[in-house]
């Protein structure tokens, strides 16, 4: 039987009190995955229009390539690279590789997964989102 | 099925995504972007067969991997058998039908000016 005070549900999630690197990373991998998958659903009904002829395909276009449709672009742009690179991580971390060995829980209490190695992979993954963005952002604004 | 198994697929899926979206993103960009976008160019796309499968399987990769993520956040968000159910049925007839409403778009644009 799940016992309620244990069901925190999203508030859990939320709850800014026990963020750390790798509460913010947890949170942006759902976020950025959410959000791709929204816009994964979007981009094949946004193509469906090919079916219908050039005319539709052109007022689709007329409708998606414009300065707010390239911020939503470019915002997919850089969930991307940040889904994909943290996601590679977690691959790595999840096969028990860079995570250092289990030690006594010692105060200050830092958590030994959370190795220098898998810090500034979450920080590379950030910086990876960064450079994407920009780099989208000249190739949709820069023609 | 086994949650590690569902886990392995979670995987494959994401890494497969990861190689076939780099290949389609590639072709939005060996030439300028807007005229990338231009209608005959996109139908060239979709009549290149080999590119047309690569559609075709970043739609049935992505789609695996997108909806079992986000059976995976419902599950963590809320318990119960019943919840559970309902959760991993609705995400696979979600998956199902964005696989089968984006191969109608393939089939039908490869097709056009074929006949």
């Amino acid at each position: 039987m799940v016992q309620k005070e244990n069901r925190e549900g999203v508030k859990g999630w939320l709850n800014p009190t026990r963020y750390g690197l790798s509460r913010i990373s947890y949170w942006l991998q759902r976020l950025t995955g959410v959000g791709l998958l929204a816009y994964f659903i979007a981009h094949v009904i946004e193509t469906s229009s090919l079916a219908e002829g050039k005319l539709a395909w052109e007022a689709m276009l007329d409708l998606t390539q414009t300065p707010g449709g390239h911020l939503i672009l470019i915002i997919v742009i850089g969930m991307s690279a940040f889904h994909a690179a943290n996601g590679v991580r977690l691959y790595i971390t999840e096969g028990g590789k860079g995570i250092g060995r289990p030690g006594r829980p010692d105060y200050p209490y830092r958590p030994v997964s959370l190795s220098p190695r898998v810090r500034a992979c979450i920080w590379v993954s950030i910086a990876l989102a960064a450079v994407a963005m920009m780099y989208g952002a000249t190739v949709l604004f820069g023609e | 099925m086994r949650e590690s198994h569902i886990m392995n697929i979670h995987y494959i899926t994401a890494l497969a995504a990861l190689v076939l979206v780099g290949i389609h993103i590639m072709f939005r960009l060996i030439m300028p972007y807007a005229e990338s976008l231009q209608y005959e160019n996109v139908i060239a796309n979709y009549q290149n067969l080999p590119y047309s499968i690569v559609l075709e399987l970043i739609l049935v990769t992505v789609a695996i991997h997108g909806f079992n993520g986000l059976r995976i956040i419902l599950i963590e968000w809320r318990q119960g058998e019943h919840w559970e159910k309902g959760v991993t049925w609705t995400c696979i007839a979600a998956a199902i039908a964005i696989i089968a409403y984006g191969t109608r778009t393939i089939l039908i644009a490869s097709m056009a000016g074929a006949a």
